[in-house]
């Protein structure tokens, strides 16, 4: 419903789900629930030891009847949205066979240690700079898969046993539940009823998080460095699923449209085929509610309209950033003190974003407004001169930026959207003094984002763009604003200037959740 | 400078698989996070020896064949001394590398056992000189860029950063009141005492000879491709008055245009949309060096058989230059005819071929693999593939392998290190090993593994495809060129499956990428030079 700015009303229609899919997707897809201020991320542990072989999905049931999961079909009074780890399908007792037909970075979770490596968290035996101090809090706590070791024996081995580490965090969670209400009392009480409802199944809430969207006097949604957030959504289309209100098709949008397969499991994707969903044999249980899979002759399609769910806590420290950024414009005026009028601490801290703080796209001359979404960056900057090469914006989404040549600007922008993902995260933690002085709350975003293929998607954002310290032909800088200590520039006539910036973004949790459809939740309910 | 790109492929005992990947892996630190540099006289080996840019040591596992050992090695300069080097460095390693080896079935079995027999002190190179490989094609994306001038320069480009950031410390920097000009003019005049080698000349990267040989291969390659099309042509007009060999041609044209045209389409389930329209294509790029080919095929072929024609036919030279042009310009006319027939037998084929939808995948394997790759900006990648039978993919492979090299040798964007869009690639290199019967590719390219095929995937997947397809299992392709890699998640499957572990893998400047490698080139283009015009220092300035 909001894949304009949450923030801002956009000048386009909202796209929605057509049916069945909308009665089968979670509303978590089509809305971020924006008329619905308040919140609560709940982080589930089952506490049972081992499989269940029977009944692990009872609380899914006991669940639904104070909190059901919204589907697709229209605005509800409130919302609720639930994922699963891996390691909680399989204390839930979700056959081996079709835990396997999972994504790959679903089935080895967030926390393995090659991908930790490639999402900037952890080189070897070190957490980086980016996650809180001790490592973080909390994650699904994937067991090492088959794969870790390599111990079958073989005549003629005497290779010496590489034994992959198994990185742990102190809490562990199984599922999440995103409950989304009108008021922080309500959301209290929700809590209550929810928690009290799961705890004769042994299921408790290990870690959760209020969450907030606390609009501002001018009706915009700010995270808590002041910035306006939620804009520049992908928009899907698929002709006969995705449609306006009035049922007719949304067109591919030029600049940032995305097949529905980007998003929603069982659709055609950007690379040309169906977004792979995982399987379960027909005779796994009760699997009447589940459609038949395109493919596997026998098995049942767990994925069509689920998709896989993005989440990590990202601590932010607010009164670093503006600090850095005073710091940042004192040096340029000390280096420059007759070329630098303009440069104030909210014209720096502009720059590392991208944006204004009300979210209009810098630009060489002016800005373009937060409610256009139809640009390019080749044609209106390509050299950075508004909004630098290196910011955070530019770098989440390159759009035509990186074409070589005026040729290649379509061929770039298709190629950027294949890897576009729909963000659906909300802050967390009380907003900062005016003006910022530090303190100990515990504040920052809970960034939730869906697609279909994580390592295409997620993954490519984080390490090719986000944290590539050549992106753009930059050298030795990631993002400013997300990305650990280190460098920036700013690109400016007649010489860029290159500023210091700090770490202000801390990973505090994370993990891969599939977010079911309705029919896969039921299944789940049922094991 | 000459640029080698090389390797050597060598069947592996299967009793010694694994021996040999724990040997490969001991050579660095398997938990390093560092994945250039050695251990002991390795090390030395590779930081010293000025000439090595990129070297791999990899075993394939044995799926069709027995395993197979893979030195792969681009360095400066002519590859005798870098073996020399490279014995002086690691030779009782190799030593105990080769003997995983089987010996050798042809005429180098002899120096396999001389090279290997206990306490042999046999010199290696001669060797493994005897078996490196010819690369069908290969890339470099910083053509003409030795290992001591990248680093070099990348150095200077440091200094510029440092300059610029220090230049009157704590107080106004002296050099943003400067024009463009101006600030070129202090920032060389800064760095020239550290850099004396600005004041020297820069060094042709492609030197004009070199330039010369790389399009008159291409010429002469073109010519000889267009004579091949023409026999049929040249036989037919040899026996037929040319009304009928005319409407021979334009009959059969039609017919296997008309065969195209249905057997052209997508098997079901197989098509992707693409921006690529064969018809732009030949209008846009293609027709007029094929007119123009053509025509200096016609002059040629008639010198070269007039003086025959008119001893044998008693004929002054031009009238029998003039028989001769009119004969071979109207097998020229035919080569639309043969074209279009070979078409037809390729797709009659690619309809038959059975692509492998779902290849399997060694998650162990692919687990060495990540364990290995992402510690830098660059990663490596080698793989192996089974060729598809047959005569006309046999043709294909080697006709058109060899047209791809000489014309990436020629062409403005690929000297220039780009392929399509993309210019991510340090060293390429195909070859056909066991006996030709497989294909091996191995690259040393910038980003990860997801990025580096995504980008062929999505923006030159027609080149991807027409470079791979002629692997077995490949994803279903029209004309070589359609759908194949534009199927995303398939073909990426299909690449891993290929792939085997890089189990020793070095880079000689680990944080540059190509185009990092070309910022700075253009940056000490700029500081050679003692004065920038208005316009040179207004580009120039942007790459600082």
């Amino acid at each position: 419903m909001d894949q304009r700015p949450v923030s801002e009303g956009g000048g386009t229609p909202n796209w929605h789900l057509s049916a069945p899919a909308s009665g089968q997707a979670q509303g978590l897809v089509v809305s971020g629930f924006a008329s619905l201020p308040t919140g609560r991320a709940l982080f589930l542990e089952l506490g049972w030891k081992g499989v269940k072989k029977k009944g692990g999905g009872a609380w899914v049931e006991a669940l639904r009847k104070v909190a059901q999961v919204t589907d697709a079909d229209g605005r509800d009074p409130r919302a609720v949205a639930m994922g699963f780890t891996w390691s909680g399908l399989q204390k839930m007792g979700l056959n081996a066979n079709a835990l396997a037909s999972f994504d790959r970075p679903f089935q080895e979770g967030m926390f393995q240690e090659d991908r930790l490596r490639r999402l900037g968290d952890r080189r070897g035996e070190e957490w980086q700079g980016t996650v809180i101090p001790g490592g973080p809090k909390w994650s699904g706590n994937t067991p090492l898969d088959d794969a870790a070791v390599d111990d079958e024996a073989r005549a003629f081995d005497d290779r010496q046993e590489i034994r992959e580490q198994r990185i742990k965090t102190p809490v562990t969670v199984h599922a999440i539940v995103l409950l989304y209400c009108e008021h922080d009392e309500a959301a209290e009480a929700w809590c209550e009823e929810v928690s009290a409802a799961l705890a004769p199944f042994e299921v408790t809430v290990s870690h959760h998080l209020p969450l907030d969207l606390r609009l501002d006097k001018q009706g915009i949604a700010r995270e808590h460095f002041g910035f306006a957030d939620g804009i520049s959504q992908p928009i899907p289309f698929e002709t006969g699923t995705v449609v306006y209100k009035d049922g007719t098709n949304v067109p591919k949008d030029y600049w940032n449209g995305v097949p529905l397969g980007e998003i929603l499991m069982g659709h055609m994707n950007g690379h040309n085929e169906i977004a792979q969903g995982p399987v379960v044999a027909a005779s796994a249980g009760n699997t009447d509610g589940l459609p038949d899979h395109p493919k596997g002759v026998g098995f049942k399609d767990l994925g069509l309209n689920g998709s896989y769910m993005v989440v990590r806590e990202l601590k932010q420290d607010v009164y670093a950033f503006w600090q850095s950024m005073r710091v940042a414009a004192a040096h340029i005026r000390e280096r420059d003190p007759e070329g630098s009028a303009h440069v104030t601490t909210t014209w720096m801290a502009e720059r590392v974003v991208g944006r204004d703080t009300h979210g209009n796209l810098l630009c060489p001359l002016g800005t373009i407004p937060v409610e256009n979404n139809d640009f390019g960056f080749w044609d209106n900057d390509r050299h950075g001169m508004g909004c630098p090469l290196g910011s955070h914006v530019r770098r989440a989404n390159p759009r035509d930026g990186l074409a070589p040549t005026p040729a290649d600007k379509q061929t770039l922008l298709d190629a950027a959207n294949n890897h576009r993902i729909l963000r659906r995260g909300r802050k967390y933690g009380k907003t900062i003094s005016v003006p910022p002085t530090p303190d100990e709350v515990d504040r920052g975003l809970l960034f939730v984002c869906l697609n279909t293929d994580i390592t295409r998607q997620f993954e490519f954002v984080q390490q090719t763009w986000i944290l590539n310290p050549n992106f753009a032909t930059l050298y030795d800088e990631t993002d400013p604003l997300i990305g650990p200590k280190g460098t920036m520039t700013i690109p400016e006539d007649p010489l860029r200037r290159i500023i210091d910036v700090e770490t202000f973004v801390q990973m505090a949790g994370g993990e891969y959740f599939f977010l079911p459809s309705i029919p896969a939740l039921n299944y789940l309910g049922s094991l | 400078m000459r640029q080698t790109t090389l390797s050597v492929a060598l069947e592996v005992k299967p009793e010694s698989f694994d021996h040999l990947s724990g040997l490969l892996d001991a050579l660095r630190d398997r938990r390093s996070p560092n994945p250039s540099g050695g251990t002991g006289p390795f090390a030395d080996f590779l930081t010293t020896v000025p000439a090595v840019h990129f070297m791999s040591l990899s075993v394939f596992p044995g799926f069709d064949y027995d395993p197979l050992f893979v030195i792969e090695a681009n360095f400066d300069g002519a590859p005798g001394p870098f073996w020399g080097q490279l014995e002086t460095a690691i030779g009782p390693d190799l030593r105990s590398f080769l003997r995983c080896c089987k010996r050798p079935l042809d005429h180098t079995g002899d120096l396999f056992d001389a090279v290997t027999a206990p306490d042999s002190r046999a010199p290696i190179a001669p060797y493994l000189e005897a078996r490196t490989l010819t690369p069908t094609v290969y890339h470099h994306g910083n053509r003409g860029m030795t290992r001591d001038r990248i680093l070099a320069e990348g150095e200077l480009f440091l200094g510029t950063r440092k300059e610029l950031a220090n230049a009157n410390d704590g107080g106004p920097s002296p050099y943003r009141k400067l024009t463009p000009v101006e600030i070129h003019a202090k920032l060389r005049a800064a760095l020239l005492p550290q850099f004396g080698w600005l004041a020297e000349k820069a060094p042709a990267r492609i030197p004009f000879l070199q330039s010369v040989g790389d399009y008159a291969r291409l010429a002469w390659f073109v010519l000889l491709v267009v004579f091949a099309l023409s026999i049929p042509g040249l036989i037919l007009k040899s026996q037929l008055a040319w009304q009928y060999y005319a409407g021979l041609c334009v009959a059969l044209f039609a017919l296997f245009t008309g065969i195209l045209y249905k057997m052209g389409k997508p098997l079901p389930g197989t098509a992707t949309p693409t921006r690529f329209s064969f018809l732009t294509f030949f209008l846009r790029h293609l027709l007029v060096p094929v007119v123009i080919a053509v025509a200096v095929y016609v002059a040629i072929a008639a010198f070269i058989t007039a003086p025959v024609w008119s001893w044998i036919g008693h004929k002054p030279f031009w009238p029998a230059w003039w028989d001769m042009a009119i004969w071979a310009g109207w097998s020229g006319a035919s080569i639309a005819v043969t074209v279009a027939g070979i078409l037809v037998w390729l797709r009659w084929l690619e309809r038959r071929d059975a692509s492998q939808d779902a290849p399997p995948v060694d998650p162990k394997m692919l687990r060495e693999m990540a364990r290995r790759e992402d510690w830098i900006p660059q990663n490596h990648m080698g793989s192996v593939v089974l060729i598809k039978p047959g005569v006309l993919r046999a043709i294909l492979i080697r006709v058109g392998h060899h047209g791809l090299h000489l014309l990436l040798r020629a062409q403005k964007a690929a000297r220039n290190g780009y392929l399509g869009s993309m210019r991510t690639i340090h060293f390429a290199h195909w070859a056909r090993v066991n006996n030709d019967s497989r294909l091996m590719f191995f690259s040393n390219f910038d980003q990860t593994w997801e990025s580096y095929l995504d980008d062929f995937i999505e923006k030159a997947h027609a080149g991807l495809t027409l470079a791979w397809s002629s692997g077995v299992g490949f994803p279903p392709t029209r004309f070589l060129v359609k759908d194949g890699a534009s199927h995303g998640r398939q073909f990426k499957e299909w690449a891993r499956h290929s792939m085997t572990v890089s189990r020793f893998w070095y880079s000689a400047y680990k944080d540059l990428t190509a185009e990092q490698v070309e910022r700075n080139y253009r940056i000490a283009l700029g500081l050679r030079k003692k004065q920038l015009s208005e316009k040179e220092a207004a580009a120039w300035i942007n790459d600082l």
